[in-house]
């Protein structure tokens, strides 16, 4: 096992991958940028190197700088977490070229995952069903009309270069094809300057449900069932869990080989996800690979009681995989819930400040990652997750009670956050239902507004006795002379008045 | 003593009038009276009893604004002085940051003129851009921020000088 490994990450991620660090007696290296100097990631770290500058590029983005503070520090292995680095071959080779370890696959692997055409192509070939589609070169409108038709009815013509909804149309029927694809190229041609389309079956009531897998270097490939991950906003998931409302034990079984047969195929090695697009007829299409660890992992780990780090760093060191599928079984319902600093009133744009109180829920099985605390500052510099909350129960419905339960009793003070929202999402009678798509919150969440009610009395009541306790005598003074034609020269009404 | 309070949420201003004696606090808000006894169990956090309930909240003091957390939910509240004369003066433009974030770029000198809806500042936060123009023709009194400066939300970015008070007007 590694004596040293240094965490090319921060916040709640980098505390998490420490933590199992520390308890497998591994010396740890935190980095940080100038603005996370006293960050939580920090302080718990045996050693920690500054990187400076606390722009991505020139921080947690800089593999140079990474590297070469690996070496001097005399790290023997780095794990990326997610985002910044993890998925990115040239670090991965970077670190293979210094003879350090990179805690995840091989360059390569990250490297042909990442190309998500290739990546279908070779996943593919394993026998796992991708979405049918045609993603060719040939562009003219004949070629297109008979793939098309090949593919048939309903149907999706995307925009190659696409995002946002642009260049996107849904096709019900042949006789609206040539029509579709002449309007969604005129829209992609304006949006991308590239009237590139490619067509896909158009899936009804998607879902988004991926599947874990560990793979060792020794060939040994086992599942740790799936998370539901169909609850996004912009993309973005926001609430996971498992197991998926949706699953049957059949649907399991094949979807779990599946996923290993695909981290077969491509020679996968450490901690993967496979990613499935799930339709309302139970068909599943694989969509792509994550080359890394998971923000939701918690919930596969609460469910299997297995520490999906730790095996990262045993698969890294070279130990072989002990467990066996049989071994792995899934007890109970687990969920989590991301909490943003993010105005939902205000657009979902990143609230940014210092935390004036962070006090968080506990209670049985009641799991908090975070990389925050009191008088941290939110900046700008980095994605606003500030934590990740998971509960585990016996069963769904209790489960989505105890989230509720633990995020009315969430406490961060001093930015917005999203945990109204993920309280009423929780509390809405389809996700109560288990009727998840990833078009949930566009269908019932499209206008939502925090609070259509206003400030309540209590809220008023408590805001008038603070700031009573909190204001000096000579302030009070000043606030009444102050304004001498305001609407409170009645204050003779006031019964205590003095 | 009594104290006037304004409190701001929402773009709804809430009157309040509150007058402590010890631990009894004295409440009037929309013509109704409340007589609660409160206790801040630890600093910001207050049990208040009302008639035969409690309420509990905990509140904190940022630069700008607090937030009230009760019942599960959290509202940012801000404490505002209403006066006439500040009433009429702030619809006039808002020169004041909407967000916390970098300056990427200030595109004014003092005391050159500007033109209504003209670029002053552009401040990034997150990816995202955000241009603070110019509310009305005139010149540019006071620059607050260059650029890489860190920048609050509600921070005052600049002043201009309307046209017409260039003049010796006002």
């Amino acid at each position: 096992m590694f004596k040293k490994v240094l965490i090319a990450n921060r916040g709640e991620i980098a505390v998490r991958i420490i933590k199992a660090c520390q308890e497998m007696g591994i010396r740890t290296v935190a980095v940080y940028s100038e603005v996370d100097k006293n960050a939580p990631h920090v302080q718990i770290a045996d050693e920690s190197v500054n990187l400076g500058d606390p722009t991505p590029s020139e921080s947690y983005l800089n593999i140079a700088k990474i590297i070469d503070n690996a070496s001097k520090i005399h790290a023997e292995a780095i794990h990326p977490g997610y985002g910044f680095l993890a998925e990115n071959p040239d670090f991965a080779k970077a670190c293979n070229d210094t003879s350090i370890t990179f805690i995840g696959p091989t360059p390569e692997v990250i490297r042909l995952m990442g190309d998500k055409i290739e990546a279908k192509k070779t996943i593919a070939k394993a026998d796992v069903p991708i979405i049918p589609g045609y993603h060719g070169v040939k562009q003219d409108l004949s070629t297109l009309l008979a793939e098309g038709k090949k593919i048939g009815f309903p149907l999706l013509v995307k925009a190659t270069a696409g995002g946002g909804g642009k260049g996107m149309r849904i096709v019900h029927t042949e006789s609206e094809l040539e029509q579709s694809i002449e309007s969604a190229k005129r829209e992609a041609k304006s949006a991308f300057g590239n009237d590139s389309v490619l067509l896909e079956q158009y899936i009804d009531k998607p879902r988004h449900i991926e599947f874990q897998i560990l793979a060792d270097q020794q060939g040994h490939v086992i599942h740790l069932f799936e998370r539901e991950c169909s609850i996004q906003r912009r993309h973005q998931k926001i609430i996971e869990e498992t197991p998926s409302p949706a699953m049957t034990p059949a649907l399991r079984e094949t979807m779990g080989a599946a996923a290993v047969a695909a981290a077969k195929t491509v020679g996968y090695t450490n901690a993967g996800t496979i990613e499935f697009m799930v339709d309302g007829h139970q068909n599943f299409y694989f969509m792509e690979m994550n080359t890394r660890l998971q923000v939701e992992h918690p919930i596969t780990e609460a469910t299997t009681g297995i520490d999906l780090v730790k095996w990262q760093l045993r698969i890294a060191s070279g130990m072989e995989l002990s467990l066996k599928q049989k071994d792995v079984i899934q007890r109970g319902h687990a969920l989590e819930c991301r909490i943003y600093a993010e105005d939902p009133s205000n657009g979902f744009l990143p609230s940014i400040g210092t935390l004036e109180k962070v006090d968080l829920p506990n209670g049985p099985n009641i799991r908090n990652d975070t990389g925050v605390e009191t008088n941290f500052h939110v900046t700008p510099y980095y994605d606003p997750m500030l934590a990740k909350l998971t509960v585990n129960t016996e069963n769904r419905e209790e489960s989505i009670n105890k989230m509720i339960w633990a995020l009315s009793h969430y406490v961060v003070l001093g930015v917005t956050t999203n945990i109204s929202f993920l309280k009423k999402v929780l509390d809405h009678p389809e996700f109560r239902n288990g009727n998840v798509t990833t078009h949930f919150i566009d269908d019932y969440f499209h206008d939502w507004l925090v609070t259509k009610e206003g400030l309540p009395l209590d809220a008023l009541i408590a805001l008038a006795v603070y700031d009573s306790l909190h204001t000096q005598r000579q302030e009070v003074v000043r606030y009444k002379e102050a304004d001498p034609h305001s609407p409170w020269q009645h204050v003779g009404r006031w019964r205590m008045g003095v | 003593m009594s104290m006037f309070i304004n409190y701001e949420h929402n773009n709804h201003v809430y009157n309040i009038t509150v007058e402590r004696r010890d631990n009894q606090f004295y409440i009037t808000y929309n013509n109704n009276e409340y007589t609660v006894i409160a206790t801040e169990l630890k600093p910001g956090q207050l049990s208040i009893q009302l008639g035969d309930r409690v309420i509990k909240s905990i509140i904190s003091q940022g630069e700008e604004s607090k937030f009230v957390f009760i019942d599960g939910n959290i509202f940012k509240v801000k404490r505002i002085e209403l006066t006439g004369r500040k009433k009429t003066e702030k619809r006039e433009g808002d020169l004041h940051s909407p967000i916390s974030g970098t300056v990427v770029s200030c595109k004014v000198k003092e005391g050159s003129p500007v033109k209504k809806d003209d670029v002053l500042l552009i401040i990034e936060a997150m990816k995202m851009e955000y241009l603070i123009r110019a509310p009305y023709n005139g010149v540019v009194k006071k620059t607050y921020f260059k650029e890489k400066d860190q920048i609050e939300i509600g921070q005052l970015t600049a002043e201009i000088q309307k046209k017409e008070e260039v003049n010796g007007s006002h």
